[in-house]
């Protein structure tokens, strides 16, 4: 036993069909004329001549990603892996590296030797900007991917990276990084606490 | 689980949160518990190393017996003001004997209060890089605190800053901020190592791990430390950095390292391919719960300077074999130099390998006695240094199962070294496995042809007339058989690096042999009867392994 | 055609004919592509095609998308004429052929102007109180006959038949074949079922299509359709659509069903059987079918306009020029028929753009309910104008 399901009811002029054909043509047959014998701007026009025109993105429009970069130049990326575990697609490669002795930066940090992303495979969900612990991954560049013949070209490796600027030309993050060994490091470290 | 329990006495129990926890003589509350698969949180516990109850994260309410009572002030939340109040006094559950009948509260709100409590006090200057950090997803830190905080750090201060990337030897590095104390390393070094290398200086917050003076961390078990250290104070220069745990998967396995046999886990990369690290595998047969660093490095052996492809030698005046038969036909051209030898009457050698698991060695047992060959040589890694911890003196994983499947099959092995020794000269020597302890140009000498079977590049690959690719442990299955004479056996961890399974290859090989032998497709009885054995052989004889029970805890 | 023009006249004159009217056809289908999607995108308020350009004077033109029907033929011809295996390779080559020239030859008797004098072109023509035509004149101030025209004229009309509208509907009953046999050479089941409802839709909408154009035909009395627009030729309220409205509904509807065209094109049906009885076609083989559906639809215009909208008539424009009450505007014959030509395809742009509206305005119906919409209304409705339009003509006779 089925639900008993209610017919929609209608009216006679409805059941005739003709009555409401002519009010479907009567709507159509405005658009058409608004349309056809007005401006192109100036009528009702949703879309737009695509390569020649372009919309306008809204501000948080995720491009191409960029890293970002600290006051001396060097990624602020930790090599931490945490955005190529989030990346739903797989398609973010890293090789982490330790600073050098004699880096103040040495014990507290990792870098990336090797830091790769496939812009072919990305699906540009921002899930590794997400992810990034230190705002170091980031995809306000407002850029759609360039194309290429070649999918090397869409490789997009550390240098690459670095020197891709924000919307607003920036290549640094607004939020401020105090590095170890930094005046401005807020923390006190075994030589300079006395003991 | 491991000890069989007289039947006689009825076991002594008490109750841990309502459940009936057995009781083994001496065992400590969390030992007990621990048995049972139920774990009470805890660092500095560990069921290898003796008794610290210092981190006091397995703090348990016991109510039975004497119930020590503590005055507290507690928050009377209808009048707003504090008023005395008793708790009772936490005892910890490591050091706690487990006393039958007893009644135990690991999740009553008072224990897990102090567990939050204890948490909180571990994470107070913990730099909470978990980003940058090695442990990050294996870290009991992290989990416990997903378990017992989940809550956020309630210090604003600035964290007390130690001493970090401290290299302490070779193999390890160490993060003094990281560090809980818990002394893990330090009672390792001590006790199972017998090598008091570790130790601790300061109190509080200045506290921290420290080498003896003059001192490096530089026994033979330096990455056991890593591996107790419950937290990423202790990280692994091999593994440093190379890749973060969530991303890698595990087999068990066993290690090739020696003829002890410990037991492993490998955790490899699946999407790579590509083995990462070997971690022991509770055993108390066999390893307990510690491996060597040689062990836990015998992975990289896997990836390193392994034999991609069919090679022949540079010697020159070598026949060369020509790239197209080289590549695609390798056994073929092995099989008719083999039957070139038979046909002209010179002595042929074969050499099993104490370094390979039995399944191959098996194989090249029967393809020795197919061609009517009862003695067979055994070869093998030359001999390391032991001690009396884990390390056997015998560099082999398997001798003891080489030596079984020969006698099963009433051969006879003899120590390849007397190829060398003795005056005959072969017409061939073919040499399963590339592990040797022979001198290659003293080999050369008294063969006219060498053909290898082997996993790696090395001196006797590249003296051999013609070597070819075969799988590693990592590879395929297969058996040890330790000094004990315990069999155990693995299964293949990684997809294929390079060639096949040598029982393959010899299987085939015996055919293509005795086909050149007759000159004719004719039937073969002795090939037909030989690859039957073998398969049968080898399927029956694996999974029915002793030990292997034991061997997946 | 007298007897009196000798065959090769005969033949220069079809075939002169002929050309006009093909030519016009095929100027108006790649047209009508170009509308179809420029008045698709004017109703969905979208920008329509106008990617299609051509480098001239070292500008790009872009003729509001004009060229996209060009580049599309193109691309038709150079498209691989592909064959699925299986297939009836000699039906399958054979059915858009079927398909098209059938609708093709109906065109034939569409009457596309008055008959034309070629000597007169520059004179004032009307006819005289006996119905010839004659040269016009100021004769004693009075409007009337000069002279005789010289010459019999020449029907604007590729076959003047007495059979007439019947060939139409014989050549149309034709284009059944060709998309049912599209359908059954293709081997391919949702061709095969495209072919069927093609077949099924068309053998049942002629039935209508035949019955609908009956009752104009008993207002003409005639089967020829030069004669029907010369019987529409007193003024606006004599064309077909104030004395049949009911007629031009139906037949419209039928008409429409007959091109299967949305929303009576469940024949090609896209979501249910991928493209009906041409999906196995490519290249210009698709192309003839595509093409074969415009002609339709322009045939369909066309005897829309001759039965219902006076043909060729343009309101007060006599023979002799406009004649308002008093007011004569006289004008020569070659403008007189210039100007008719051009009312008649101005009426056929109409109606086809109406038919476009309709396909842009209304989803597909379902088969069924597109046979019950035959059977059970049209036919019946049909039959019933017919009862009435001859009880009224028998009352105003008698």
């Amino acid at each position: 036993m089925g639900k008993p399901v209610k017919r929609p009811e209608q009216s006679r002029s409805e059941q005739a069909f003709l009555p409401e054909i002519a009010k479907g043509l009567r709507l159509t047959a405005s658009r058409f004329f608004k349309n056809t014998f007005s401006a192109a701007e100036k009528g009702d026009i949703a879309t737009v001549r695509y390569p020649e025109e372009q919309r306008e993105y809204p501000e948080r429009f995720r491009g191409v990603h960029r890293l970002t970069q600290r006051e001396d130049g060097s990624p602020r990326c930790v090599a931490c892996l945490c955005c190529s575990t989030a990346c739903p697609a797989q398609c973010i490669h890293i090789e982490p590296a330790e600073y050098g002795d004699g880096d103040p930066r040495k014990g507290y940090e990792k870098f990336p030797k090797v830091f790769v992303i496939d812009e072919l495979r990305c699906i540009f969900c921002g899930m590794c900007v997400e992810a990034c612990p230190c705002d170091a991954i980031r995809m306000d560049t407002g850029i759609h991917m360039p194309p290429a013949l070649e999918r090397d070209a869409f490789l997009l490796d550390k240098e690459v990276l670095l020197r891709v600027p924000a919307a607003d030309g920036s290549v640094k993050s607004a939020n401020p990084r105090h590095e170890p060994g930094d005046h401005t490091y807020p923390g006190i470290d075994r030589d300079r606490s006395g003991h | 689980m491991e000890q069989e329990q007289p039947e006689a006495a009825p076991q002594p129990v008490f109750t841990l949160d309502g459940r009936q926890i057995p009781i083994e003589p001496g065992d400590s509350i969390l030992k007990a518990a621990w048995r049972q698969g139920i774990e009470i949180p805890h660092y500095c516990w560990h069921p290898g190393l003796s008794v610290a109850a210092n981190c006091r994260m397995c703090l348990v309410e016991v109510r039975s017996g004497r119930v020590m009572a503590l005055p507290v002030l507690r928050k009377d939340e209808a009048t707003g003001e504090f008023v005395s109040a008793t708790k009772p006094k936490l005892a910890p559950a490591c050091q706690t004997p487990a006393t039958p009948g007893a009644e135990v509260y690991a999740l009553s709100p008072e224990a897990k209060g102090a567990h939050h409590a204890v948490q909180e006090m571990l994470l107070l200057n913990h730099p909470v890089d978990c980003p940058i950090c090695d442990q990050a997803g294996e870290c009991k830190l992290q989990d416990y605190w997903y378990d017992n905080q989940a809550d956020l750090k309630r210090k604003l201060t600035e964290p007390v800053h130690k001493p970090k990337a401290v290299r302490f030897g070779e193999t390890i590095v160490y993060d003094a901020e990281r560090c809980i104390m818990c002394t893990r390393c330090i009672r390792f070094c001590t006790e199972v190592a017998k090598d008091p290398v570790l130790d601790m200086r300061e109190r509080g917050n200045r506290n921290e791990v420290v080498l003896a003076p003059g001192r490096t961390l530089d026994h033979r078990y330096t990455l056991m430390t890593e591996h107790v250290c419950p937290v990423g104070a202790l990280t692994s220069r091999d593994f440093r950095f190379k890749a973060r745990v969530w991303f890698l998967k595990t087999a068990p396995s066993v290690c090739s390292g020696c003829a002890t046999g410990c037991n492993t886990f490998a955790d490899f990369d699946p999407r790579k391919g590509q083995l990462f690290r070997l971690r022991p595998r509770d055993n108390p047969e066999v390893n307990t719960f510690w491996m060597c660093d040689d062990g836990m490095l015998s992975y990289r052996e896997v990836h390193e300077q392994r034999l991609l492809g069919p090679t022949q030698s540079k010697r020159d005046g070598a026949a060369r074999i020509p790239d197209q038969r080289l590549y695609t036909e390798p056994d073929v051209v092995l099989a008719e130099a083999i039957a070139d030898v038979i046909k002209r009457d010179a002595s042929l050698a074969f050499v099993a390998n104490a370094a390979l698991s039995t399944e191959d060695n098996t194989a090249l047992l029967r393809l020795a006695k197919a061609l009517g060959h009862s003695r067979v040589y055994l070869a093998g890694r030359p001999a390391w240094e032991g001690d009396d911890i884990l390390r056997n003196p015998d560099h082999n994983p398997n001798r003891a199962g080489v030596q079984a499947a020969a006698s099963e099959l009433e051969m006879v092995l003899v120590d390849a070294a007397e190829l060398v020794n003795s005056a005959t000269h072969f017409g061939g020597v073919l040499w399963l496995g590339t592990e040797h302890a022979v001198d290659v140009a003293e080999l050369r000498q008294a063969t006219s042809a060498l053909w290898v079977l082997g996993t790696h590049q090395g001196e006797l690959a590249a003296a051999a007339d013609l070597a070819l690719p075969v799988l590693s442990w990592a590879e395929q299955s297969g058996t040890y058989t330790n000094a004990k004479g315990t069999a155990q056996s693995f299964s293949a961890v990684i997809p294929p690096v390079a060639g096949q399974p040598s029982a393959a290859v010899l299987l085939t090989l015996v055919g293509e042999v005795l086909q050149s032998l007759d000159g004719s497709n004719a039937t073969r009885p002795s090939g037909a009867t030989f690859s039957g054995g073998l398969a049968s052989g080898t399927a029956s004889e694996a999974p029915s392994a002793a030990g292997q029970g034991e061997m997946v805890r | 055609m007298s007897a009196s023009l000798s065959v090769g006249q005969a033949l220069m004159t079809a075939a002169g004919k002929s050309t006009f009217i093909l030519g016009l056809v095929f100027a108006i289908a790649p047209l009508l592509v170009w509308a179809e999607r420029r008045q698709s995108a004017m109703i969905q308020d979208r920008v329509g095609p106008h990617r299609a350009s051509i480098r001239l004077f070292g500008r790009e033109w872009r003729f509001l998308g004009l060229l996209h029907p060009f580049a599309d033929s193109l691309k038709m011809v150079w498209k691989e004429d592909f064959v699925p295996p299986g297939a009836d390779k000699i039906l399958h080559a054979f059915a858009p052929w079927i398909s098209l020239a059938p609708a093709l030859l109906g065109l034939a008797i569409i009457p596309f102007g008055p008959a034309i004098y070629f000597e007169h072109l520059g004179d004032t023509l009307m006819l005289s109180p006996e119905g010839v035509p004659c040269v016009a004149g100021l004769a004693s101030g009075v409007l009337g006959c000069t002279a005789a025209a010289s010459q019999l004229g020449t029907e604007l009309q590729v076959a003047t038949l007495d059979a007439g509208i019947l060939v139409f509907f014989a050549a149309g009953g034709l284009g059944v074949v060709g998309a049912a046999l599209g359908g059954y050479a293709s081997n391919n089941k949702y061709s095969l079922l495209g072919g069927m409802r093609a077949a099924g839709q068309m053998v049942s909408y002629e039935v209508t299509l035949g019955l609908t154009l009956v009752g104009p035909l008993l207002v003409f009395g005639t089967l020829r359709p030069e004669e029907m627009v010369r019987w529409q030729s007193s003024s606006i309220f004599t064309w077909g659509f104030v004395l049949q409205p009911l007629a031009f509904v139906l037949y419209f509807v039928a008409a429409m069903a007959e091109t299967k065209r949305v929303p009576f094109d469940v024949p090609e049906g896209e979501s249910e059987l991928v493209g009906g009885y041409f999906t196995e076609y490519s290249g210009m083989k698709f192309g003839m079918f595509f093409f074969a559906e415009y002609v339709e639809v322009i045939g369909l215009a066309a005897i829309a306009a001759t039965f219902f909208f006076g043909g060729w008539q343009i309101p007060l424009l006599t023979d002799a020029g406009f004649v308002v009450g008093q007011l004569h505007l006289p004008l020569s014959h070659g403008w007189v028929t210039a100007l008719r030509v051009g009312g008649f395809v101005v009426k056929v742009l109409a109606l086809i753009w109406l038919q476009l509206m309709v396909r842009w305005s209304l989803p597909r119906f379902r088969y069924d309910q597109i046979m019950r919409l035959c059977w059970r209304y049209l036919l019946p409705l049909s039959l019933v104008n017919i009862v009435i339009t001859f009880l009224v003509i028998v009352w105003l006779r008698s």
